[in-house]
């Protein structure tokens, strides 16, 4: 194999995608939504773990009253909890404070009923305590303190939120692995059609004594331009997608997230390694057949 | 050169295409095998081209033993030899020129060397004006001719000629033959597989019928035997 006869093999499988330029655009098609979807996982996972993570950093605990708690009751209830061993500090959290932070994030309107006495909310604590490992005992101790109703750490989100990556995970394992097994069905369905088109031709090349390998490759480039495209359009579609989503959620809670550009390169490389690996591994299923056949039998005569 | 050795082939079907063959040409000959259709002419040649194994006995092809070849190894045994079709299976969107530097190409040949290479063999062939043409723009003859134009660029030790002469007219054929003898002078052994008969004794070469899938008459049993 030397230089000017590579170029001619990859000039034929350019060629190939032209000629049979429909089954490569549903190729493109199946194994773009495999990768976007794939990547939209990622995204997710991503984003969780490093929410998960700072959530998970900060020690501070809410403790809710209960709700016929009076504002001056509240303060006396706050010294027994600054009292209490582990915690190192209680900061009252009054309901009317806590009706505003969601009026800014839901809107004035919701509210307009609840201020004053309406406020459906209680007032709470927010305790920061000293040891993080005695947590659970320290959490008895403040509910063990009459008039608190519960107490909820901001680590329950972090359980939730880790719970609920977990699952995406794997669901999108499985649909992600259902999606590569069709892209692969799809991509050597092509081109065994391209093959097929290409059948005299590869029966010249076994008579004038072309070897196997490139008898192939005209047809793996051709698996590989597939994988590329695809590759590519997907990291784009999914830089877009991902700003939207990102614009859409900031909207209602606004939170942290890690910027696209944070992961691109892995995404790039997963992608196109991806792409690659499906097209190339779809068109050697495909041509083991033609490899095997002699003269007449390739042209079915 | 080819060297058959009680060489038997059975397909999966149970025909028994040839039996207990035994016949050898040598370097540099020219040699018409003939017979009715069906009597083992083809099988005969997917031998030699290794597109068929045989049942039993030995096969050797330019000093490679068909029998037991390897399959990596018979891209090889086809570059030692070309093969010109009936059908003259020309590629039918490409030009005379790319059909015939298909064939440099897919063994590996460099451009510098096709383009040198095959405006030569299209010379010798005689078709040097027709290089920009289509397939579909020749004669019968013009295409057969492209056809052995790409058989001979690779410069094989054996051309083989499976019904060269089928599927053109009778004028032309005779001149398909009187090339392929040219051919031969130049030391190219040359295999020549036809049933027209006429064209077979206007040449004074040797000729080996296969019927029934047995080689029945073998001319040059005929010379050794004068010689006797």
């Amino acid at each position: 194999m030397n230089f000017s006869s590579f170029g001619y093999l990859i000039k034929e499988g350019f060629k190939n995608i032209w000629s049979n330029r429909m089954m490569s655009l549903a190729s493109v098609g199946v194994l773009i939504s495999c990768l976007i979807l794939t990547g939209s996982a990622i995204m997710l996972s991503v984003n969780v773990s490093t929410i998960v993570a700072s959530v998970g950093d900060s020690n501070v605990t809410t403790v809710y009253l209960d709700d016929d708690i009076t504002e001056l009751e509240a303060v006396y209830i706050g010294k027994t909890l600054s009292g209490i061993e582990n915690v190192t500090d209680a900061t009252f959290y009054p309901k009317d404070e806590a009706i505003l932070a969601y009026k800014d994030v839901l809107g004035e309107e919701v509210f307009v009923n609840m201020s004053g006495d309406d406020n459906p909310l209680p007032h709470a604590y927010h305790i920061v305590m000293a040891d993080l490992s005695l947590y659970d005992q320290t959490v008895e101790k403040l509910l063990s303190v009459d008039g608190v109703n519960s107490v909820s750490s901001r680590s329950d989100v972090a359980e939730k939120l880790t719970s609920l990556n977990t699952l995406v995970t794997m669901m999108s394992f499985w649909i992600v692995l259902a999606l590569a097994i069709i892209s692969l069905f799809i991509i050597s369905n092509t081109i065994r059609m391209t093959m097929f088109s290409h059948r005299f031709e590869i029966s010249i090349m076994k008579s004038v004594g072309a070897t196997d390998s490139f008898v192939r490759i005209p047809f793996v480039i051709e698996g590989i331009i597939i994988g590329l495209v695809s590759a590519g359009i997907s990291v784009g579609a999914l830089i877009l997608l991902y700003d939207a989503v990102i614009k859409a959620v900031q909207n209602i809670l606004p939170f942290e997230y890690v910027p696209f550009t944070d992961v691109m390169w892995f995404i790039i490389i997963a992608f196109v390694a991806a792409g690659v690996l499906v097209g190339a591994l779809g068109s050697l299923l495909s041509i083991r057949k033609y490899l095997k056949q002699e003269g007449n039998e390739i042209l079915g005569w | 050169m080819i060297e058959f050795r009680n060489v038997s082939k059975t397909y999966s079907n149970g025909t028994h295409a040839l039996d207990n063959v035994n016949l050898s040409v040598d370097k540099g000959e020219f040699v018409f095998i003939v017979g009715a259709s069906g009597a083992g002419k083809s099988t005969f040649l997917k031998l030699i081209m290794h597109e068929e194994t045989p049942s039993s006995g030995a096969i050797i092809v330019n000093d490679m033993h068909l029998e037991k070849i390897k399959r990596r190894k018979v891209p090889y045994l086809r570059r030692t030899m070309g093969i010109v079709f009936q059908d003259f299976r020309l590629i039918g969107k490409m030009s005379v020129y790319d059909n015939v530097a298909f064939a440099m190409r897919c063994i590996g040949k460099k451009g510098k060397t096709i383009k040198k290479r095959v405006p030569y063999i299209l010379d010798l062939v005689g078709l040097k004006d027709k290089a920009h043409n289509k397939p579909s723009e020749l004669s019968g003859g013009e295409q057969q001719r492209v056809s052995l134009a790409r058989a001979l660029v690779n410069n094989p030790a054996m051309i083989i000629a499976d019904e060269p002469t089928g599927n053109i007219d009778p004028e032309m054929s005779y001149e398909i033959i009187e090339l392929l003898s040219e051919i031969n002078k130049r030391g190219t052994t040359v295999l020549v597989v036809t049933h027209e008969h006429e064209l077979v004794e206007s040449f004074n070469k040797r000729v080996v019928r296969i019927e029934g899938g047995r080689v029945v008459h073998d001319s040059k049993d005929d010379d050794t035997m004068i010689a006797i």
